[in-house]
């Protein structure tokens, strides 16, 4: 069995740990004798939408959302195409905005997002930083940390990923946190989220994986040292 | 001076010695503070007294060790300093480190005023300070969640130079810096070769996605920038991808680098004067560190001969590579704030066969509250580490993760919060002929200046 990560825009989107969370998918693929590549693409890269399982997308400096937003839409139909054969996107911050309808800044016009998301993103006042719980349906958390002015507001169909019982999530305002709309996520938490949070990165994993294998049944890990840090994230302050 | 500045100066030379007294530690910013309120102006008023000018060195990394790399080469050339060498970098820092120097009368004796200084307060320290020079050591990005992204910090960089249009002594390598403030007088540094290393075009990923190399666009232009040699980081020779912009080339060069565990030895030239060089300090970064200094004291008119017997009797500071013994032990700490910086000295414990490893990672706001930079940090160097390491500090939990990731066995890490507990656990395991490498964040390093000094140990700067 093998999974195929794209890491959109790899060298543009580096910052705040984005890298963590290819490394996770990677190693814990890995540790199951999965075999795991990892392929970024660049600005003008065409990318085929029957390729890859697993699609990142990270944050960004303010300049390079545009460079990067002008880029994405032309992908648009690709990466749409993408998603309907069942592939997994987890986007993160500015490309969690990039993937909503549109990001409108304090000043200039919008930047048109590819709509993968029923969402919008407006410039806030304030910069949202610390640490962040989310608290999902099922019970179980995500930790991680936030650091964005953007509000982004969910469409009415749209599901969160949960409700944030620490820090201010999407918009502050509504305390939902992140967005879920099949196998396309969106989400504020760096830290990275995906190593302290080994249960969200086995849904992305089995997910990904079940597009060109099938539904799989993942065999455990020992999860003792990823467990103990989402424990002490958990009692972090805000 | 004005009254009340002298006014300003005995309250804060009072509130020092106070907090000495007190016991409380180094680097205080309160006498800084405090003078400042008696007199805004003391700052000002106090570095113009230095007879021959102010320095300022600022950038990501190696502030303290390019400062104190530069204050060796200049009392061997025989010149007075004032120098915030305990690292206090704000504007109250430096305030209080000139207060301390001066007479009780307000008078400083100094030929040069040295001052390590804060990205963030470059701009406000040049609005008071007439500098002579600005030594820009390179930008790679730290504690976002402080300045907010790395552009910003350029941008203020920029801004403090340009108040007064003041010699700019900039890495050539760092395509970030070398593009800073092309309107003012600029002088170079770069490395030229490592030895036996040809130059080829490097690769920027390691199949994870890029690590701690930082975006660099051509600011004539906007396009990517491609290198031919890359020396860590974004650090290079480097060119736009479009148009003809390029690194610069520098005066201050080192060539045929040898990097060793304990020091690095270089070709060094200023103009056409050459000399063999040494630095007594481990990794790359720190040949960077020292061409910087000699940059910088070259352009005071430094001879190359005083620069290399400076850079060779320096003494390392607290927790800059610092070696030093606890109960028999060899023990070499070193500072971990952003990627960059700590990939640079895992390395230097990946290159040390008989290196112990104990990390301790702190989230309070010195250290950057967010912690996603550890994986950004180049760990994988440590992959299959085969002896056990230690992990500690607030978030040791978070550390031990990262360790098995980038693949260190499970079963060889082992996780201690509290740091005196680990500092005890890790000298344990160090056996006979083995260094105990540390590396801790910034709060991490304080708390383990304190623990060691309860202990009797002989520490640097202190």
């Amino acid at each position: 069995m093998d999974l195929r990560i794209g890491h959109l825009y790899a060298h543009f989107l580096n910052i705040y740990g984005d890298r963590g969370n290819i490394i996770t998918m990677v190693q814990r693929a890995r540790w199951r004798g999965i075999t795991a590549t990892v392929q970024p693409i660049g600005l003008g890269e065409k990318i085929d939408p029957d390729y890859f399982d697993f699609y990142f997308i990270g944050g960004g400096q303010d300049k390079q959302q545009q460079t990067i937003a002008e880029d994405l839409v032309l992908r648009s139909d690709d990466l749409h195409k993408a998603v309907g054969s069942g592939a997994v996107i987890l986007s993160i911050c500015g490309g969690y905005q990039l993937l909503g309808h549109y990001y409108q800044p304090h000043e200039g016009p919008q930047l048109k997002g590819i709509s993968l998301l029923d969402a919008h993103t407006v410039a806030g006042n304030r910069r949202m930083i610390g640490n962040v719980v989310v608290k999902r349906d099922d019970g179980s958390t995500l930790v991680g940390f936030e650091n964005h002015s953007g509000k982004t507001f969910l469409g009415s169909s749209l599901k969160a990923l949960g409700k944030a019982t620490v820090g201010n999530g999407n918009n502050g305002d509504d305390l939902y946190e992140g967005a879920v709309s099949g196998t396309v996520y969106g989400t504020y938490l760096h830290g990275s989220i995906l190593p302290k949070n080994p249960h969200f990165a086995d849904e992305l994993l089995s997910q990904a994986l079940a597009r060109r294998h099938g539904a799989v049944t993942l065999s455990p890990l020992n999860d003792a040292a990823e467990d103990a840090a989402h424990k002490r994230a958990l009692t972090l302050p805000a | 001076m004005d009254p009340s500045d002298t006014v300003a100066v005995v309250a804060g030379k009072f509130t020092a010695r106070a907090i000495r007294f007190m016991g409380a530690g180094l680097g205080s910013n309160l006498p800084g503070k405090l003078a400042r309120r008696f007199a805004p102006t003391v700052l000002t008023k106090l570095s113009e007294q230095a007879k021959s000018g102010v320095i300022a060195v600022t950038g990501t990394n190696g502030k303290s060790t390019t400062s104190g790399l530069l204050s060796s080469i200049l009392r061997a050339a025989g010149l007075e300093l004032v120098h915030n060498k305990q690292g206090a970098n704000l504007v109250a820092g430096i305030t209080a480190s000139l207060v301390e120097s001066a007479s009780w009368s307000g008078k400083l004796s100094a030929d040069y005023c040295l001052f390590e200084t804060d990205e963030a307060a470059l701009p406000l320290i040049a609005k008071e300070v007439k500098l002579s020079q600005v030594v820009v050591t390179n930008l790679f990005r730290d504690q976002l969640d402080r300045f907010g992204e790395l552009d910003t910090t350029a941008k203020l960089i920029s801004k403090g130079i340009l108040e007064n249009k003041t010699l700019a002594i900039l890495n050539a390598d760092d395509p970030n810096v070398s593009q800073l403030v092309p309107d003012c007088p600029r002088m170079f540094f770069g490395v030229e070769s490592i030895k036996g290393r040809e130059e080829k075009p490097a690769a920027t990923t390691d199949g994870m996605g890029p690590n701690s190399m930082e975006l660099s666009y051509c600011a004539q232009c906007g396009s990517e920038t491609a290198y031919t040699l890359v020396f860590y980081g974004q650090l290079g020779h480097w060119s736009c991808t479009k148009c003809d912009f390029k690194r610069p080339v520098p005066r201050i060069k080192a060539s045929d680098v040898e990097v060793g565990p304990t020091g690095s030895t270089f070709v060094l030239t200023i103009d056409d004067r050459q000399g063999d060089a040494v630095v007594p300090l481990p990794g790359m970064f720190n040949v960077y560190n020292a061409l910087a200094a000699a940059a910088s004291a070259a352009s005071l008119g430094v001879t190359i001969e005083t620069i290399r017997q400076g850079l060779k009797n320096y003494q390392t500071l607290f927790g800059r590579s610092e070696r030093i013994s606890i109960a028999g032990k060899s023990v070499l700490i070193q500072l971990i704030k952003n990627p960059a910086g700590a990939s640079q000295a895992i390395s230097a414990v990946a290159a040390d066969p008989s290196a112990r490893i104990l990390v301790a990672i702190n989230d309070n706001l010195a250290d950057g509250r967010d912690i996603s930079w550890l994986w950004d940090a180049d760990f994988e160097q440590l992959a299959g580490h085969a002896k056990k390491l230690v992990v500690s500090g607030q978030r040791a939990e978070d550390m031990a993760v990262r360790m098995k990731y980038a693949g260190v066995d499970q079963e060889n890490i082992h996780a201690e919060s509290k740091l005196d507990k680990a500092l005890d656990q890790a000298l344990d395991l160090v056996q006979s002929g083995e260094t105990l490498w540390i590396l801790p964040t910034y709060t991490c390093l304080l708390e383990m200046q304190k623990i060691l000094k309860a202990r009797g140990v002989s520490l640097a700067g202190t």
